[in-house]
C-alpha cells in the first residue's frame, strides 16, 4: 500500500513537471526604454509628492521652486532619451518594413 | 506512515535540486529548448511544495495518532497532550522545525512561481535561488535531522511529552510567526541577488518585492513580540526581554530588515544607495539563517533554544556559501549598482534615512557582538565570558533614543535639501509639545538627575511625544489639503489621505505604534518587586496594593500536577481582584513550569509568581512585581500590525486639483511619500 502511494505521488509529480502541452507564453524582455518609462513615472510621482507637501505648507515658496526645477530637469532628461529611443525604434520598424 | 514522510522528503529534494539545476541551465544557455527547460524547473519548484506539504502532514497525523515509533513524536509529544500542542509538535523540536522552515519556503516559492508572468526572467532567477536554499534545508532533513527516524527497539507506550515551557497558547503561534518572518526574507533576497546576477535594469524588483518584504517584516515583528510576551507570561522573572541569544537572533534580521524598508525608498525615489540596499537585504537573509542556526544548533545556551545538535557545521558552511556567492556576484556586477544621484545636503530626507540606517546597523552589530561574545571569548581565551543586559542597554538605549529623534525629524524633511525656514515651520510646535511633556513629567515627580534610567525614561517619553505630534501634524496638514479640495470634514479627509498613499500613512501608523511601545519600555525604569512567604491571611504590600493570601492548594490532571495560591488584591482598602499564581509539574517530561498571574492595566501590571513551597513551613513563596506601562507595549504592537496592513493596501486613485497659480499645468495630488 505504501509503495503504491509513493508510486502514485511520483507519477503525478513527473506528469505535472514534464508534460507541457502547447506553446509557452513568455512576457517581453526588459529594455532600456522600459527602464526609462519606470524612471519617468518615479520622477512624476516625486513631483506630485512635492506639490502635495507644498500645498500642505511644509516648504516655503523658494524651496518649492528650487526642488521643482531640479525634478523637472531630471524629467526632461529622461523624456529626451525616451523620445530618442522611440524614434530609433520607429525608424528600425520602417526599415524592416521596407526590406 | 513514516515511510511515506521519508519518501516525500527525498522526492522534494530531487525536485528542488532539479528546479535549481534546470533553472541555471535554462538561464545560462538561452536558445532552443531553454524556455521549456525553464518551465519544467518552475513546475518542479511548484511540485516540491505539494511533496513537502505531504511530509509535514504525515508528521502532524503521526502526532495526533500517537505514533511513538517515530523518534521525533516520542520526544515531543505524549498521549495526554492537548490537541493544539499536538499540532504544534510540528515546530516544537529541531527536525520538525526544519521541516516547517522547508514547508514555508516551499509555500513562498509556490506563490512566487505562480506569479511568474510579471517578469519571467527575473522570476526565473528568483525561483532558482529559492530552489538552492530549499536544497540546503532538504539535505539537512534527509541526511542530518530526519524527522521520520524510527525508534530503536520496541514501540514505547507513551511519549516523553512536550517541553512544559512550550505548553502555552502563544507557543502555538509564536514560532510560525517568527519562521514566516525568517523564511520570508528569502524572497526579497532571491529577487535582489537575481537582479544583481542578471544586471536587471531599474528598480522594478523593489516594487515586486515591496509587499513581500513588508509582509515578512510584519510577521517577524509579531514573532519577536509574541516571544517577548511568552517570556513575560511563562518564564516568571518579571521581564519581557532579557537579551537572550535567541531573542537577539530574532532581533538582528528585524533591525536590518527595518533599515532596508527605509533605505529602499531612496533607491525607488532617487536611484541612490543601490549597493547599500543590496547588502542590507543580503545581510538580513544571512541573519535569518544565522537566527535559525542559533536556535537550532545549541551553540549558545538560551531559555528559548530547544535543541542541542551537530547541525551547526551545516549552517556555517551554508552561510559561507551564501556570503561567497553574494560577494562574487557583487564584485562581478558592481558597476550595475552605481548611484544615480549624490547626497546633496546633510539636512534632507535622504540623510535622515542614511542616519537611521547607520543607527539600526550599530544596534544590530552590538547585538551580534554581545550574542557571539561567549563563543568568541571561549575560542580566544578558553573560557566563556557572557555579556549581560547592561552591555546591550548601554549601547542600544541611546541608539533607540536617536532613532526616535530621526523618526520625528525624517518625515518633516524635504528630499534633496531642507532650508532653515522650512525646519522652523515644521518643528516649532512639535518641539514645544515635547518640551511641555518633559516639564509635566518632572512636575509629576520624575527626577532625571537621580538615576540615568530615569533620564532615559524622560527622554523616551519626550521624544515619543515629538514623534506623535509630527505624525499627527502630517495627517492634519495632508487632511486639510484634501478637505480644501473635496469639501469633506477633516477626519474624513485624513482617512481619504491614508487611502491615497497607504504606504506612507501606513508607515506613520507603524511609527505611532513604535512610540507607544517605547513609552511601555520607558516604564521599566520604575519597576518594583517584593518576595514573601505567605500563610493563610498574611499580607504583602507593594506600592498601593495589598495582597492577602486567602488559601493555597494543589490539583492533579493527566497532563500535570499543580500548586497554586489564591490571592485577594486590595487597593485603597477595597478588593479589586483575586489572582492565582501557579506552578505545574508536567508528568511526561518530569519538568516544572510557572504560570504567572498578571493583572494588567494601562498604568501598570501587578505580576505574581508562585515561587514554590517552603519545605520547612509548607507555605508558598510569592513574588510580586509591579511593572508600569507594560500593556502599552502590547497595544503598540497591535498598532504596528494595523499600520503594516494599511501600508500593504493598494492606493486609491489620487484626486486631481489645480496646481498653485504660478504652475501652469494641473498636477494631480497624490499624498506624498
Amino acid at each position: 500500500m505504501i509503495w503504491l502511494i509513493c508510486a502514485l505521488v511520483t507519477a503525478s509529480v513527473l506528469l505535472y513537471v514534464f508534460y507541457l502541452p502547447g506553446k509557452l507564453q513568455l512576457g517581453p524582455e526588459k529594455t532600456r526604454l522600459g527602464y526609462l518609462r519606470e524612471r519617468r513615472e518615479a520622477v512624476y510621482e516625486n513631483l506630485r509628492d512635492l506639490n502635495f507637501e507644498y500645498k500642505a505648507g511644509k516648504f516655503p515658496d523658494a524651496d518649492y521652486q528650487s526642488m521643482k526645477l531640479s525634478l523637472e530637469e531630471e524629467a526632461a532628461g529622461i523624456l529626451a532619451e525616451i523620445a530618442r529611443l522611440e524614434e530609433a525604434a520607429r525608424l528600425h520598424r520602417i526599415g524592416r518594413g521596407a526590406v | 506512515m513514516p515511510q511515506i514522510g521519508s519518501f516525500a522528503l527525498l522526492l522534494a529534494l530531487c525536485l528542488s535540486a532539479y528546479s535549481f539545476v534546470a533553472g541555471i541551465l535554462a538561464l545560462a544557455f538561452p536558445g532552443r529548448g531553454s524556455e521549456r527547460l525553464g518551465e519544467t524547473a518552475r513546475r518542479a519548484g511548484i511540485a516540491s511544495f505539494a511533496v513537502v506539504f505531504l511530509a509535514a502532514l504525515v508528521l502532524v497525523v503521526a502526532a495526533f495518532t500517537d505514533d511513538f515509533s517515530i523518534a521525533y513524536i516520542f520526544h515531543h509529544s505524549n498521549r495526554d497532550l492537548p490537541a493544539p500542542y499536538k499540532f504544534a509538535t510540528l515546530w516544537s523540536g529541531q527536525e520538525g522545525s526544519l521541516l516547517f522552515w522547508s514547508l514555508l519556503l516551499a509555500a513562498y516559492g509556490l506563490v512566487l512561481r505562480l506569479r511568474h508572468k510579471t517578469d519571467n526572467r527575473l522570476f526565473a532567477y528568483a525561483s532558482m535561488i529559492i530552489a538552492a536554499v530549499q536544497v540546503f534545508f532538504l539535505l539537512l532533513l534527509n541526511f542530518a535531522a530526519h524527522p521520520f527516524a524510527i525508534m530503536q527497539g520496541s514501540r514505547p507506550a507513551d511519549g516523553s511529552g512536550l517541553n512544559p515551557l512550550l505548553q502555552y497558547p502563544e507557543m502555538v503561534i509564536h514560532p510560525p510567526m517568527l519562521y514566516l518572518g525568517y523564511v520570508g526574507f528569502t524572497v526579497p533576497f532571491a529577487f535582489a541577488l537575481g537582479a544583481l546576477i542578471m544586471k536587471y535594469p531599474g528598480e522594478k524588483w523593489i516594487h515586486i518585492t515591496r509587499r513581500w518584504t513588508m509582509i515578512t517584516w510584519g510577521f517577524l515583528t509579531c514573532g519577536v513580540f509574541l516571544g517577548a510576551h511568552w517570556a513575560y507570561s511563562v518564564l516568571g522573572w518579571g521581564g519581557y526581554w532579557g537579551w537572550d541569544p535567541v531573542e537577539n537572533a530574532s532581533l538582528m534580521p528585524w533591525l536590518t530588515g527595518t533599515a532596508f524598508l527605509h533605505s529602499v525608498m531612496m533607491q525607488e525615489k532617487r536611484g541612490m544607495l543601490k549597493t547599500w540596499n543590496m547588502w542590507l537585504i543580503f545581510s538580513t537573509f544571512m541573519l535569518s539563517i544565522f537566527g535559525t542556526f542559533l536556535t537550532r544548533s545549541g551553540v549558545v545556551s538560551s531559555v528559548h533554544a530547544f535543541a542541542q545538535s551537530s547541525i551547526g557545521t551545516w549552517f556555517v558552511i551554508f552561510l559561507a556559501v551564501i556570503f561567497a556567492a553574494c560577494l562574487a556576484f557583487y564584485i562581478k556586477n558592481r558597476s550595475h549598482l552605481r548611484s544615480e544621484h549624490k547626497l546633496e545636503s546633510l539636512v534632507s530626507r535622504e540623510s535622515s534615512f542614511l542616519f537611521n540606517n547607520l543607527l539600526l546597523l550599530v544596534a544590530c552589530f552590538t547585538v551580534l557582538w554581545g550574542t557571539l561574545f561567549p563563543v568568541l571569548s571561549e575560542w580566544v581565551q578558553g573560557n566563556k565570558v557572557t555579556v549581560g543586559p547592561p552591555f546591550f542597554n548601554r549601547v542600544n538605549v541611546p541608539v533607540a533614543l536617536l532613532l526616535l529623534l530621526l523618526t520625528a525629524v525624517g518625515p518633516l524633511l524635504a528630499w534633496r535639501k531642507t532650508s532653515i525656514e522650512s525646519l522652523k515651520r515644521n518643528f516649532l510646535w512639535p518641539a514645544l509639545g515635547a518640551f511641555a511633556a518633559g516639564v509635566l513629567l518632572i512636575s509629576f515627580g520624575i527626577r532625571p538627575w537621580r538615576d540615568v534610567s530615569y533620564l532615559y525614561s524622560l527622554m523616551t517619553i519626550m521624544l515619543s511625544v515629538l514623534v506623535g505630534l509630527t505624525v499627527i501634524s502630517e495627517f492634519v496638514r495632508g487632511g486639510r489639503v484634501i478637505a480644501r479640495h473635496t469639501g469633506q470634514n477633516l477626519l474624513a479627509s485624513m482617512v481619504q489621505l491614508g487611502h491615497r498613499n497607504t504606504r506612507r500613512y501606513g508607515g506613520y501608523i507603524v511609527h505611532f505604534g513604535v512610540i507607544v511601545i517605547m513609552i511601555g519600555f520607558a516604564g521599566a525604569a520604575f519597576n518594583q518587586d517584593k518576595e514573601q512567604e505567605m500563610g493563610y491571611g498574611e499580607k504583602l504590600n507593594i506600592a498601593t496594593y495589598t495582597l492577602v493570601c486567602r488559601s493555597y492548594t494543589q490539583d492533579d490532571n493527566p497532563n500535570y500536577e499543580s500548586e497554586w495560591a489564591v490571592m485577594d488584591v486590595f487597593k485603597g482598602g477595597k478588593q479589586i481582584a483575586t489572582m492565582n499564581p501557579e506552578r505545574r509539574f508536567y508528568k511526561a517530561s518530569q519538568q516544572m513550569a510557572t504560570m504567572v498571574a498578571n493583572r494588567s492595566t494601562l498604568k501598570e501590571d501587578l505580576y505574581l509568581v508562585y515561587e514554590g513551597l517552603n519545605q520547612d513551613t509548607g507555605r508558598p513563596i510569592i513574588k510580586a512585581h509591579l511593572n508600569p506601562l507594560v500593556l502599552w507595549i502590547w497595544i503598540g504592537v497591535w498598532i504596528m500590525i494595523v499600520g503594516t496592513i494599511v501600508a500593504l493596501l493598494p492606493n486609491a486613485v489620487p484626486v486631481r486639483v489645480p496646481a498653485p497659480a504660478r504652475i501652469h499645468a494641473a498636477a494631480p495630488v497624490g499624498a506624498g511619500d
